[in-house]
């Protein structure tokens, strides 16, 4: 397991590198000048240039890169062309909501699209089974900041179980968190709990169709036990795949869902920065949006081969 | 998957629900279409006029759908929306496929460098969330329609890569590609000729997926102030307005949201559809098993012994059939009647199709989705298992009667190691604890003939030969000592070295624990090293049961005769292997009377009327002919 882990982490290394240099070639394409961002009309030529010496905007673009990358491995990725905030500490200051906005959606829809999933697989053609499907397929076909509007019109403005807006942290009151998170969570993991049920339903028809099933209940163990043990541990392994890519769908949707409630996460900081060219800040933001992929993947592959024995290295 | 499973529709659907699903998708986007290229026509009001005094209110007869915060019509606004989305799904999809799909081709068909590098900086666009990527390129473009629309199709211009290179890799190796390039074709001929009729399916579909995809991260876009700028209509920026008005009139948030589920709905619903049809869609499940009915009682059994204190399991009239919903029955074991005893291995003998195999399932009571025992009886021990409920007939198996299936590959489950899968049913079945099972599991897996037994049992099954897995398999099958073993096939995936051992251990353990079998072979050469009896079956009837030896030397059936001489030991050699002529005719096409009649070179008028299973002292026959066979083998 460790080894795995081991060699897993170093084939990040590569990605991330690639990751960082995109990132790097991309923003520095931007058509805007940083120096006339940030001093705008004012400002003599004498001090521009001053700046952009200051800034090291006159070095070769791959001292400019190596220089970045440097800071960014150490913890630094620079300082905000406005109000001169601190990237770093901006991106970690708003991670802790999107992650756990993120967090609370991909549970629910982990655990809606499995049980979905299976119930479905289980009784196939029956009401249950109709109901997951249609549900599946209208649950791909809505978008979740639209859902988020009818789930506040609904418990928040008319029933006013749920704040209709903002973001308590967990640490200031888990009561408060809860109720806070809940509506963003269900909006947001709707298409993925769908997307997920489908797979699951898919993945376990084919599974209990195997020998080992029959076999199984051949050696009269209940049916119960054989669909959530012997069945269930077998059609997640194709599942997994999904789930981590429907993770990663869910952490770029809740840029948008954040919008909707007035959420102070990464997508309020992310569309900021992109609408006032903020290069340091988009930067800082990819790379730091790619970690939190980049993990997830590597837990889902950790899952992949708990899950499946043949992908563990003997 | 070795056996077939019986009844798998294609489709999920009705073919009725079906057409009218993918009829009201197309009229839905043809609406759409037309509403698009005529919304200046056919809308009642200017999108963009601004009326301060009627602003926000509900639908109304001079304002169908409302009005918004400037007092625009909704109605207006929303089929302008349609415009934006059909030229945001157009054009991003068409930059998509254009950017993608020749990218894919060519650098599937270099392969080297080219591949390598473009397939590791997809990686990493892919492994940025989408909607993040699409910010980033906004970024550099700047906000707009035909700018989003550009950043979402290099967003998805990777699948289309993906997928052309995919079906490049595959088809480039496949013998007509290469043929046409030892010919001397050019590439670009066999790129055009050969390969573009194989992507066109998979194309469509990716189409279909990407246009729902688009419009949803189009209306994402203009609501967050990055797609669509003010004052025009799309259906986002509808969105966004009405975002802000919750309180106020939230009946503004319903048309844009519905047109948006509407459209995306039926792009993915014709998607599912065509999938389905190009043959890529996702499994199907067999129906689930129509109510069961009730078993009729057995006809009086006259072909059998009487019970006696050691027999384990009757069979008597046991009649079998594929029930399909609503449907009539075909029957595919008829009117079967045997017993065994303590200690004896009773083989069933057939070709594919004979039922021999679904008869050790309905023991089990595990016949598949669709097939039930309609009519007999079957006494393990001395109690009916057609009379039990599910929950009883859990507690039998195991316990009572166990089965080693044909492929121990596939029997044992490939994410368990091979020991917990036989503890699970010591502490399932008997309630052992942990360390009790353990040690029982590593005690049989010793008997089962395996060196270093506590080191293989925390193996997985991949990790073992067939044989090895087999053991396995039968080690499980014995943890409860049931009284009955059934052995479907076991040594038929085996090598042949390994075959004799597994025989050889299936005999030493029954003479240890004493266990009725019951051997399901199509190889007459294992039945005779293994079996005290013979039941030969043929289209799910009995045709003649014997000891072994007896029914060696002096075969009556046809069709017992017509196996024998095929086996290789029996033939001298020298003249090709006589094979018996036509084929096993399928459940539902047996004649009348002998089923074996059309295969027969004794075949007779009185062959033609049907034909009851007869004899005495254990020697069974359904013959007409049986008695001049008789004469001719005693002469």
């Amino acid at each position: 397991m460790f080894r795995l882990l081991l060699r897993r982490l170093l084939a990040l290394v590569p990605l991330l590198f690639l990751v960082s240099v995109l990132t790097f070639s991309f923003t520095a394409m931007l058509p805007s000048d940083p120096v006339d961002l940030i001093l705008g009309d004012t400002g003599t030529t004498e001090q521009h240039d001053m700046l952009r010496e200051r800034m090291g905007l006159n070095d070769p673009v791959v001292v400019r890169y190596a220089r970045w990358l440097g800071n960014a491995v150490q913890g630094d990725l620079g300082t905000s062309f406005f109000n001169s905030v601190d990237v770093t500490r901006a991106v970690m200051q708003r991670m802790p909501v999107t992650l756990s906005l993120t967090a609370v959606a991909a549970l629910i829809a982990i655990a809606t699209g499995i049980a979905a999933g299976v119930a479905a697989a289980l009784y196939p053609r029956s009401w249950i089974d109709r109901l997951a499907t249609i549900g599946a397929t209208f649950g791909q076909a809505v978008p979740n900041f639209w859902f988020g509007l009818i789930l506040v019109a609904i418990f928040a403005v008319n029933l006013h179980w749920f704040p209709a807006t903002g973001f308590t942290p967990i640490s200031q009151s888990p009561w408060d968190w809860l109720r806070s998170v809940t509506l963003p969570a269900v909006a947001l993991g709707l298409s993925s709990s769908a997307a997920i049920a489908r797979q699951v339903r898919s993945a376990m028809v084919g599974v209990l169709q195997m020998d080992y099933i029959r076999a199984a209940r051949a050696q009269g163990l209940s049916a119960r036990r054989v669909i959530l043990r012997h069945a269930l541990t077998n059609a997640m392994v194709p599942v997994i795949a999904v789930l981590s890519f429907q993770i990663t769908v869910l952490l770029g949707g809740a840029l948008i869902v954040e919008q909707v409630f007035a959420i102070n996460g990464l997508g309020t900081l992310a569309i900021t920065a992109v609408r006032q060219q903020d290069i340091p800040m988009i930067q800082g933001l990819v790379l730091v949006m790619v970690g939190m992929v980049v993990l997830v993947q590597l837990a889902t592959d950790i899952l992949y081969g708990l899950l499946n024995p043949k992908a563990r290295p003997s | 998957m070795t056996q077939a499973t019986p009844l798998r529709p294609r489709k999920l659907r009705r073919p009725g629900a079906s057409g009218l699903i993918t009829g009201t998708a197309i009229l839905i986007l043809l609406v759409l279409a037309v509403l698009a290229l005529a919304a200046d026509w056919i809308t009642p009001y200017d999108p963009l006029r601004q009326n301060l005094m009627h602003a926000l209110q509900g639908p109304s007869a001079n304002h169908w759908l409302g009005t918004d915060d400037l007092g625009r019509d909704v109605l207006s606004r929303l089929i302008y929306g349609c415009r934006i989305a059909v030229i945001a799904a157009a054009e991003a999809t068409a930059i998509a496929i254009l950017l993608g799909v020749p990218l894919g081709l060519f650098i599937g068909y270099r392969g080297g460098w080219w591949d390598w590098i473009t397939m590791r900086v997809v990686e990493a666009v892919v492994s940025i969330p989408g909607i993040m990527v699409a910010i980033v390129i906004i970024a550099l473009l700047g906000a707009g329609l035909h700018r989003a629309m550009i950043a979402l199709g290099i967003l998805f211009s990777t699948s289309f890569l993906r997928l052309a290179r995919g079906v490049v890799l595959a088809e480039r190796e496949e013998v007509y590609v290469r043929s046409a390039r030892v010919i001397g074709a050019s590439d670009s001929r066999i790129l055009v000729r050969h390969i573009f009729p194989n992507i066109a399916p998979p194309l469509i579909v990716q189409v279909t997926l990407t246009v729902g995809a688009v419009l949803l991260s189009e209306a994402g876009l203009s609501f967050i102030g990055l797609g669509v700028q003010p004052p025009h209509a799309s259906w986002g920026t509808m969105l966004n307005t009405a975002a802000n008005y919750m309180d106020l009139n939230w009946f503004l948030a319903v048309p844009p949201g519905v047109a948006i589920i509407v459209t995306v709905l039926s792009v993915n619903l014709l998607g599912d559809v065509i999938r389905d049809n190009v043959g890529r869609g996702i499994a199907t499940a067999p129906s689930a098993a129509a109510r069961r009915r009730k078993v009729r009682p057995a006809e009086p059994v006259t072909v059998l012994p009487a019970p006696t204190e050691d027999e384990v399991l009757r069979i008597e009239g046991l009649t079998a059939a594929i029930v399909p919903e609503g449907g009539t029955e075909t029957p595919i074991i008829t009117d079967l009647s045997l017993s065994t005893k303590r200690g004896e291995t009773l083989g069933l003998v057939g070709e594919s199709g004979s039922g021999k195999t679904l008869t050790g399932l309905s023991v089990l009571g595990l016949l598949g989705a669709g097939v039930q025992v309609t009519q007999g009886a079957i006494k393990l021990n001395g109690t009916d298992l057609l009379t039990l409920k599910p929950r009883e007939l859990e507690q039998v198996r195991g316990n009572q009667v166990a089965m080693v299936f044909q492929d121990p590959t596939t029997s044992l489950n490939p994410a368990f190691t091979v020991g917990s899968q036989i503890a699970e049913v010591l502490r399932t079945k008997q309630g052992l604890t942990k360390a009790e099972a353990w040690e029982k599991v590593v005690e049989l897996i010793h008997r089962v003939g395996i060196p270093r037994p506590e080191e293989r049992a925390r193996a997985y099954p991949h990790e073992l030969s067939g044989g090895m897995a087999q053991r396995i398999a039968i080690a499980r099958a014995l943890s409860c000592n049931p009284s009955l073993l059934i052995a479907d096939e076991p040594t038929t995936a085996l090598d042949v070295t390994v075959q004799q051992e597994i025989l050889d251990l299936f005999r030493d353990l029954q003479d240890e624990y004493g266990m009725a079998i019951l051997f399901v072979t199509h190889d007459l050469a294992v039945a005779a090293d293994i079996c005290d009896r013979i039941s030969v079956l043929y289209a799910g009837q009995m045709v003649e049961m014997a000891p072994v030896a007896e029914l060696f030397a002096d075969p009556r059936h046809p069709y017992t005769r017509g196996l024998l001489s095929a086996m290789p030991h029996a033939a001298s050699g020298e003249p090709p292997l006589p094979t018996i002529r036509g084929s096993v005719p399928r459940p539902g096409a047996w004649p009348v009377g002998c089923r074996f009649g059309n295969r027969c070179d004794f075949h007779t008028a009185a062959c033609d009327h049907p034909v009851p299973l007869e004899g005495q002292n254990g020697r069974l026959i359904r013959c007409v002919h049986a008695e001049r066979f008789k004469l001719e083998a005693a002469s």
